[in-house]
Order: structure tokens, then sequence, then C-alpha cells
């Protein structure tokens, strides 16, 4: 464990805090990770900031264009939103696969994306939401596509204290799918895992963006099998030309949950059916 | 100031919280984990230390009546709320809960280590839907390993105290 832990009461606290805090320091979220990592040996930093209380951090709102969610909102009061069940497709399909119920109380979609796992349930079906992160350093704020914060695993773009406020999506009216294969029903990490909405408009994809889990050294955006499949009508050739090109675009390892072929092979079933389902 | 000297100021944490229905306030080591609090600070030790890492739920406690993994939360995250462990969870005139009750009569209890954090978790559950189906009781479950009773007396020991 940490020497210390300290616990700002706001976002004003916690920068006004920082000069005093020893230089190794890291932020303490839903801990579901963090102190995993703590008790494997592989986090070892003198301090954490406990930023789980900040209220700043803990709201779910809706402006014009967007649904705001805060990056310390936990999973499960995700689940009970009705915001996130209307904009959020994709993101809703995929919290009954986040962890268990418990464990669904207390992480966070921020610490999830800190994290930066390319297995992380949550934030692949957030880029496939199309999400922004939304950052803040003292009183610089900046926005970042979501898909542009994982540099690999365990490894983001974030700088030194630099704290997720949330994440920004997109209001429009589409569908969403998340599908993943793991080696249970419920409560397995994945071996690979797709997540996608889409705009069809008679039976033809307008918008469409597919995001994978377990398949690459990041929660990976499928680039060019969404833009390939703009404009296409979802037929079953479509489907299986989508299909055919994702398996090209993953970059899957072998590791003890499963083998590279396999998780490859397994990316185009799971986008198939994906699409299938939104097809349907 | 020199960087131990400021963090001794920084390794107490004045903890205010309720126990099990009393509140209470404590100076505690800033870095304990909720479940050495439980276990050492409180001496409460109905709540058990399975696996470490969140797999087992063993140190299931309720916290603001939500089930938490006591050995992934730490303390200083416990501070404003209030904590249930197994030791808070009676029933009405303060005997046995219907939970605990049903674990017995349905022989849903061998070892003993898993069953805390299985009522919990349960309790969590009928708390939140008193009308939980029992494929409602076996996703609620999912966080919960049982090694010595296969499961099929749990389920039924919750769907009997449901109701009750």
């Amino acid at each position: 464990m940490p020497e210390i832990i300290v616990k700002p009461s706001n976002l004003k606290e916690l920068w006004e805090m920082l000069p005093g805090l020893p230089a190794s320091r890291r932020y303490l979220a839903g801990g579901t990770d963090i102190v995993t990592a703590n008790n494997a040996g592989a986090e070892s930093s003198v301090c954490w900031i406990d930023i789980s209380g900040l209220p700043e951090l803990a709201v779910i709102k809706e402006t014009a264009g967007s649904l705001f969610i805060g990056s310390g909102v936990k999973i499960s009061e995700i689940e009970r939103s009705k915001a996130a069940a209307r904009w959020c497709p994709a993101l809703t399909a995929a919290i009954p696969h986040f962890a268990s119920p418990s464990l669904r109380n207390m992480a966070t979609l921020g610490g999830n994306a800190a994290n930066s796992s390319p297995c992380a349930d949550g934030v692949c079906a957030l880029v496939a939401e199309g999400a922004c992160a939304l950052l803040a350093l003292r009183g610089k704020k900046r926005r970042l596509p979501l898909k542009d914060l994982f540099l690999g695993p365990k490894r983001t773009a974030l700088k030194k204290d630099e704290v997720i406020l949330g994440f920004e999506i997109p209001k429009r009216p589409r569908a969403g799918a998340y599908l993943k294969l793991g080696p249970r029903a419920y409560f397995g990490i994945s071996k690979a895992a797709v997540a996608v909405t889409a705009e069809i408009s008679g039976g033809v994809v307008k918008r469409v963006c597919v995001a994978l889990g377990s398949v690459a050294p990041v929660p990976l955006h499928a680039a060019r099998t969404s833009a390939w499949l703009v404009n296409k009508k979802l037929s079953a050739e479509t489907i299986a030309g989508a299909s055919d090109l994702v398996k090209a675009e993953v970059s899957p390892i072998t590791d003890a949950r499963s083998g590279a072929d396999y998780r490859r092979e397994m990316c185009g079933v799971l986008l198939e059916r994906a699409l299938k389902s939104l097809a349907e | 100031m020199s960087e131990s000297k400021s963090n001794a100021g920084l390794s107490v944490f004045a903890l205010k919280c309720a126990v099990n229905g009393e509140r209470t306030e404590r100076e505690i080591c800033s870095s304990r984990s909720l479940i050495e609090f439980i276990r050492g600070d409180l001496g409460l030790k109905g709540t058990k230390e399975g696996c470490g890492e969140g797999e087992c739920g063993a140190c299931m406690v309720l916290v603001d009546g939500k089930a938490v993994n006591s050995c992934l939360m730490m303390a200083v995250q416990l501070h404003g709320k209030e904590l249930v462990t197994i030791e808070g969870i009676k029933g009405k005139g303060g005997g046995l809960h219907p939970l605990q009750k049903s674990f017995m009569t349905e022989g849903a209890v061998q070892c003993g280590f898993c069953t805390p954090g299985l009522i919990v978790a349960s309790e969590a559950l009928l708390r939140r839907n008193p009308g939980a189906t029992l494929e409602d009781i076996k996703l609620e479950l999912t966080g919960n390993l049982c090694r010595c009773t296969g499961y099929e007396k749990v389920l039924s020991a919750v769907e009997k105290a449901r109701g009750k």
C-alpha cells in the first residue's frame, strides 16, 4: 500500500494540495484496478490521491448536443441512468458484462480509461459511442477523442496530475451492440469483444463506429472497417465483407487467456453477430 | 519542510462514518484498506478476506446500502458513509435475519467462509428488488464464489428468504 492517501473534497482543493504531495503519486478512483495492482506488487506510488469523492466528477448531465458522464460516476449508477440508456446503446449493452455487481458499485469509467487496459469493457463501448474525454490540469482543460487517450497497455496520453473530468457522448439516435467472448457468460475477462454503434436509415448505414477489446494493444477503434461500412446497405454480403475486413484490422496476441488466431477469427464472428442484430 | 515530515502529517486521517448503525470517529492510518479497518481496527471478524483481488466476494460489506468488496476499497473512502457488515445484518427484534435462517435450513453453509459475503450480497439485492427472480439472484451473485455447496442450496436459500 502507499504510505499515505489524501482526500481532497473538491477540484480546487486538489490543485492546491498537489505542490505539497510526494512526487511519487497516483489518483485513486474506484480502486478496483489500482488496489489489485498494488496487491500484486505492480503499483508502488508513495501517495494516492483519492478522487472518488470529488463532486465535479460525480455527475451525469445532458446539454443540447451531448451527454456528459462524469469520470467518477459508478458503473452501477450508469446502469440505472435513463439518459445513458437512451444515448449510449453500446455502453448500456456492455455494462452487464462489466465485472460483477459489487465491482460495478465501486468502479468508475474514469478509472476504466486511466488504467488503459485493452480488455476494458467500459472504454471499448465508449470508443464505439464516439466519446471525447474531458481532461483538466489545474486551470487548463482539454478535450481528446477517447480513442486517442490510449497509447498502449497501461499507458495513456494523460499528463502528470491531469484528471479525467468525464466523457462527452454525442446525442444522436442510433442502435448499438456489445458482444463479449469470455471464459464464461459473466464476470470473466474477454478473449475478444466488439462494440458497435450505427445510424441506419432505410437499411443503409449512415454512420457507424466499430471498436474492439482485447485484440490490440489498446481499445481499438476499427477506422477502416467503420469507413468501409458507410453508405452500404446492411446486407448479408456487406456484413460478411466487414467481418473479413475487421480480421485484418486487429492485431491480437497469444496469452494466458486465448490464442491470436482464435481471437482474430472471433472478431469476425462477433462483428457479424453484432451487425446482424443491428440490421434486424 | 522535508518530504518525510510532510508525509507524517498526511499519514493520519480522521475518519467519520457509521458502523452498523452507530456513528463513529476514528484516527486511522490513511493508507489502511477497508478490510483491515473492519477486521483490525473495529475488531469485526465476520467479514472474511479470501482472494484479496475482488474475485471471490467473501469480503463483501454494504456501503450506503450497496454491496462492495472491502478488500479493494480503502478506509478513507468510507468517510461520510454508512458501513454495514455481516454483524449488522439482523432480523426484526435483533434475532437472526431471514437470510441467515434460510441459509441454515437449506444447508447453504458448509465451511462457511463465503457465507458472510453471500448474505451481504443477497441482502443488497433483496433490499433493492424484494421480488427478485431466480435469474436476478444468479446475476447478483456472480461475484461470490463458494467452493463447497455448488450454489443450488445458496440459490434456494435466497429464494426462500425473499419477501420475509
